[in-house]
């Protein structure tokens, strides 16, 4: 399949910093994935995420080197407009991308925007809403949301414009544990019910691995670890780069060194795969 | 305070009054404000309010248009008493006292009863341009944020043993920096990652974006409107035209 992003050798420093925020970096992504970009803080998650959506270089000015292709078409060339289209864009606060005063005026509000007409406008904000399952909070004013509803809230808005590939920074930050699974099975229905490409930063991966292709790992702007969530986590570097390995895969990692036998077993990730496999043994 | 200035701070309402055309409502009020202008007695002034007050019970918002009232009260007392010692006219004082308080009541009424979405229509309406509107929708928006995030500041700053009720006025007045100063800062950033947003959403993408809502005027807006223009006719004719009626 196509790739909907490619990275091609990409650094980029902010105007006033001694170093890149990211360097060299080089990443391909096919459309349908859902990756999974992890890192400690600082290392310049957010900046690459920036530089996909055309934030970084139209908003920001700095040092621009290599490039990133969306759908085949470079952002540095296209606009913000065409951009917006493509990629869609839910940033770690849900709180500061609300802007109208009831839910579906603000789903409407990329689609206002782009002129788009208003019936068209009416039946993608409606399919919006149901996809989040959230038709019931239509005439809702900001305020009056949970956390957790203004994350769908601000979601529908992106996902009204219909772009191929969703940018998703840190959305489970601000949500309690049942809250934040939600989040992470809805985007696993998206991906199959819409084949929408999405790249996730999320610290908690625990919550993503049973749904990600891919988890690419980032230290200090560069790119240190790509492969399946299985590969990756099971390497020994994955936690000296600061990634939360699942708790699962640290008991089979313990036992491993052990007992090499139950190694055997498959490297496990999720709770559910650690059941079935202590249920295979006894059996 | 708080409780004040509900007066002008719209609250969802479901009344006949709340569901007209914003731009009904805002010449019903802009007539009413001029007809408190036209009364020249006491009496006059009197049947204005009583007009307005028996609006706002039919909008069901009397109670918070008596909350305005009552606030307004203050200032329509220090109008009175300047007067009074500039004209020594008791009835012109009273008057201008009172119509002080009609004033805002009518302008209240338009707001209390009129969303912010709707507000923005009307804005529309007015050919401002698009950036104007939506730097007041986004005002408006922030305001419950802004002021919970105040409060969290002032416990933070509390907790960091801050005595926000201690000393005298200025004293408390510079007590306030450490509350401002946060608020401030947390505005800033909170604004930039509006723009990130906004540029995310394709603001300002087509010079004319089209609106989800449109507001068509019903039959139920035309009658109100006619209603409210023969009413104001009848009221500036008589009040401009007929001697002043007074009270005994």
């Amino acid at each position: 399949m196509a790739d909907i992003l490619k990275v091609e050798g990409l650094s980029f420093r902010y105007p006033d910093s001694p170093k890149n925020a990211v360097s060299d970096f080089e990443l391909s992504i096919p459309e349908g994935e859902i990756v999974v970009l992890a890192g400690p803080s600082g290392c310049g998650k957010s900046t690459l995420l920036r530089t996909v959506n055309g934030l970084i270089p139209h908003m920001y000015g700095g040092e621009y080197s290599g490039d990133v292709l969306v759908a085949g078409s470079s952002v540095k060339r296209s606009s913000m407009r065409d951009l917006a289209q493509t990629v869609g864009f839910l940033f770690q606060n849900p709180e500061n991308q609300i802007f109208m005063f009831s839910v579906e005026r603000d789903v409407a509000f990329g689609l206002e925007n782009l002129g788009v007409p208003r019936e068209e406008m009416r039946a993608r904000v409606d399919e919006a809403l149901r996809l989040l399952r959230i038709g019931d909070l239509a005439q809702r004013a900001p305020h009056e949301l949970s956390d957790g509803q203004k994350q769908r809230v601000a979601l529908a808005g992106v996902l009204a414009m219909r772009p191929k590939l969703v940018i998703l920074d840190e959305p489970t930050s601000l949500l309690d544990p049942k809250t934040a699974s939600e989040l992470v099975a809805l985007v696993a229905r998206l991906r199959k019910e819409l084949g929408t490409t999405f790249v996730v930063v999320e610290h908690r991966l625990d919550l993503l691995v049973g749904v990600a292709d891919r988890l690419v790992v980032m230290d200090g702007g560069r790119k240190v670890l790509e492969g399946t969530p299985r590969d990756v986590l099971f390497r020994d570097e994955a936690e000296a780069h600061g990634v939360a390995v699942p708790a699962v895969t640290k008991v089979q990692k313990l036992l491993a060194g052990r007992d090499a036998g139950r190694a055997a077993a498959g490297r496990l990730l999720t709770p559910s795969g650690l059941a079935s496999a202590v249920e295979g043994r006894q059996a | 305070m708080m409780w004040l200035s509900g007066g002008f701070i719209f609250r969802r309402g479901d009344s006949f009054y709340h569901r007209l055309d914003p731009r009904a409502k805002l010449l019903n009020s802009v007539l009413m404000f001029v007809t408190t202008l036209l009364a020249r007695s006491i009496f006059e002034m009197v049947l204005v309010i009583v007009f307005m007050v028996g609006l706002s019970a039919a909008a069901t918002v009397l109670k918070r248009v008596a909350r305005t009232m009552a606030f307004t009260a203050l200032f329509s007392g220090f109008i009175f008493v300047v007067n009074v010692l500039f004209t020594r006219d008791l009835e012109t004082s009273v008057l201008y006292a009172i119509r002080f308080i009609a004033i805002v009541v009518s302008t209240s009424i338009f707001f209390i009863t009129t969303s912010p979405d709707e507000l923005e229509q009307v804005m529309k309406m007015f050919r401002l341009p698009r950036d104007v509107v939506f730097a007041f929708v986004t005002a408006v928006r922030f305001i419950p944020v802004m002021m919970l995030d105040t409060i969290q500041i002032m416990d933070a700053q509390k907790s960091r043993g801050l005595e926000l009720e201690k000393g005298n006025l200025i004293r408390r007045v510079r007590n306030m920096i450490p509350i401002l100063i946060p608020l401030v800062v947390n505005s800033v950033v909170r604004s930039g990652e509006l723009a990130e947003a906004m540029e995310a959403r394709a603001y300002g993408a087509v010079p004319r974006p089209t609106s989800l809502l449109v507001y068509r005027a019903r039959r139920a807006d035309v009658g109100v409107v006619c209603a409210a223009v023969v009413l104001f006719a009848i009221a500036a004719y008589s009040f401009y035209f007929v001697v002043p009626v007074r009270f005994p």
